[in-house]
């Protein structure tokens, strides 16, 4: 076999396996087109005859979804500027030294890293409750948000920072720059790229949060699109082209960003990861 | 004064201060409540004493209590089902993907990069449409189990008892399948080609090449997989609360999920830090092997 053929021949396989990985994201397309009935067929239809597009207004202004998509879009904004204002200098810090202090200081970084969420959501939420911190319940769940995924965030900018010549630093301070003038005009710029990249996974992850959101915000109207699907989906429910649509709409901007990023994110993410 | 402020601007304390603040910040948001938890863990707290400091200390009632609760033995062992089948599924999958995309064809990144839109999905989002997936009557997997001629009826996943915690598992593994599989893609890549060719001219076929210098290469990276997936798993409680909220009966509670349950929905705080505080050691115990595999990367 020539290696053209062998080529195509791989790539084909390739395709169809991509095809039965992805089919539940096709599904969910599929089913949010679907008519009352159609939706129930036996068998079921692959593609749908009379495609319903009227339900995702309908969806958005019955289950009031605009709020609940800005509510996530404040949590996980917030809990993004949060972790990259105080994750940045704390990943260029154990980057640029290598000592006991650093080793040390990566590996507690790496333990928080590993807590689940919904084992620590019990004391957050006491804890919260005796300083008051649900009076603001937006708030509480970024600072929690954002003290769960600031080991992510260190572990995958610390990678980039390490990417950055010394050198280049030095030359900075015998220019007459003082840290904090190399810091930020010489440093900081060659590892954009990186930060911004992390930031864009942990806003992400912020923006599907569900644990910290469901415990601490009782307020409906404060609520992320994530508790508003859970609140959607009761246990004996029948309306689940409505619930496609719903997750269509939430799930779409987030896959957009990512096929458009798609390369720079796989390769942010295995650098840090492990290598 | 001045000397600090210097210090900041331009010296050692840039470096303290950029490190300190983050690390007062993890410490009183992660370090606290842990050990909050384990105070809490030896404490009676329900609604009414959730706003105050002082609370009758229990001992080891909470424990106690909690081994004597016959849920707790089937409970636990559902965790231990859910963990070994998850890590399983998305190892031995992902790793066959990731030996498929090693062949390096043209356009081999880009697709396996798409393969993981599953990873960076709302969890919630991920539970719905396999709850949908997976429902009794109408679920196209059951569908397509039909079809094959694999079962005669419809299997009931998400009501069935002996099924429900199943569900999960497959929801779970189709979740984590592709992080693995990239993962292990590095590992792949890492592999110096001219050991294969070596050994081809020593005459060794695939499957030997496979056992002998693909496997023990791989040994750190996959040590390392294995303690993430365990990580991962044990985060898991998204699709729990989209699938089958524990039920039927607790037929697919574990533990991480039971532990949320009785805080926020039976309102035990002292009883859910316990399960916490267990789960949590064998967290930790997880991390640990976690940063050993991967220790080589952070000496540096």
């Amino acid at each position: 076999m020539s290696e053209t053929a062998r080529n195509r021949l791989m790539l084909l396989i390739a395709f169809v396996m991509a095809a039965i990985y992805l089919f539940p994201l096709y599904w969910m397309y599929v089913t949010s087109l679907k008519g009352g009935s159609e939706m129930f067929a036996n068998p079921p239809s692959f593609w749908p005859t009379a495609p319903q597009w009227a339900t995702f207004t309908f969806v958005w202004e019955s289950r009031n979804m605009g709020r609940y998509l800005w509510n996530s879009t404040v949590i996980a904004f917030g809990s993004v500027a949060l972790i990259a204002a105080l994750g940045t200098g704390c990943a260029y810090v154990l980057a640029r030294y290598r000592n006991v202090w650093v080793d040390i200081g990566l590996f507690l970084i790496l333990m928080l890293q590993v807590l689940p969420a919904s084992l620590m959501v019990t004391p957050i939420f006491v804890g919260f409750t005796q300083v008051g911190l649900l009076d603001y319940p937006r708030l509480a769940v970024i600072l929690a948000i954002a003290a769960k995924s600031m080991p992510f965030f260190v572990v995958l900018v610390r990678a980039t920072f390490m990417a950055v010549p010394l050198e280049l630093e030095e030359a900075a301070l015998v220019d007459g720059n003082s840290r904090i003038g190399a810091f930020f005009h010489i440093v900081l710029p060659l590892a954009r790229n990186g930060i911004l990249v992390s930031a864009i996974l942990i806003f992400m992850q912020a923006f599907g949060e569900f644990v910290y959101s469901k415990s601490m915000i009782q307020d409906v109207s404060l609520q992320p699109a994530s508790v508003g699907l859970n609140s959607f989906m009761g246990p004996n429910t029948s309306e689940w082209n409505n619930i496609m649509a719903y997750a269509t709409m939430y799930v779409t901007p987030i896959l957009a960003i990512f096929v458009l990023l798609q390369r720079r994110i796989v390769s942010g993410l295995t650098s840090g990861a492990l290598k | 004064m001045r000397r600090i402020f210097a210090s900041v601007r331009d010296g050692r304390g840039f470096d303290i201060m950029l490190v300190g603040v983050p690390f007062t910040f993890l410490f009183a948001l992660a370090g606290l409540p842990l050990i909050y938890n384990i105070l809490m863990s030896f404490q009676e707290v329900d609604m009414f004493s959730l706003g105050s400091f002082i609370r009758p200390f229990v001992g080891f009632d909470n424990y106690v209590a909690l081994f004597k609760q016959p849920e707790t033995i089937p409970i636990l062992t559902n965790t231990v089902v859910f963990v070994v089948g998850s890590i399983a599924g998305q190892f031995l999958l992902g790793f066959g993907l990731a030996l498929f995309f090693w062949t390096n064809f043209p356009g081999a990144s880009w697709l396996r990069g798409l393969f993981l839109v599953s990873w960076v999905m709302p969890g919630l989002v991920v539970g719905a449409i396999w709850n949908w997936i997976l429902s009794g009557d109408f679920g196209v997997l059951n569908f397509f189990l039909r079809e094959s001629g694999l079962i005669d009826g419809n299997i009931f996943w998400r009501s069935d008892p002996d099924f429900s915690l199943w569900a999960v598992v497959i929801a779970n593994i189709w979740l984590g399948t592709s992080f693995n599989m990239i993962l292990l893609s590095v590992g792949l890549s890492a592999i110096p080609g001219d050991l294969y060719e070596a050994a081809e001219m020593d005459g060794a076929n695939a499957w030997q090449r496979f056992w002998t210098i693909t496997l023990p290469m791989m040994r750190s990276t996959i040590g390392a997989i294995i303690s993430l997936g365990l990580i991962f798993t044990l985060q898991q409680f998204d699709l729990f609360a989209a699938i089958t909220d524990g039920g039927p009966n607790n037929s697919s509670n574990v533990a991480q999920y039971w532990a949320w349950d009785l805080s926020f929905r039976q309102y035990d705080f002292g009883r859910g830090a316990t399960i916490s505080v267990i789960m949590t050691v064998f967290v930790m115990f997880a991390a640990a092997v976690y940063v050993r595999s991967t220790r080589h990367e952070v000496r540096g």
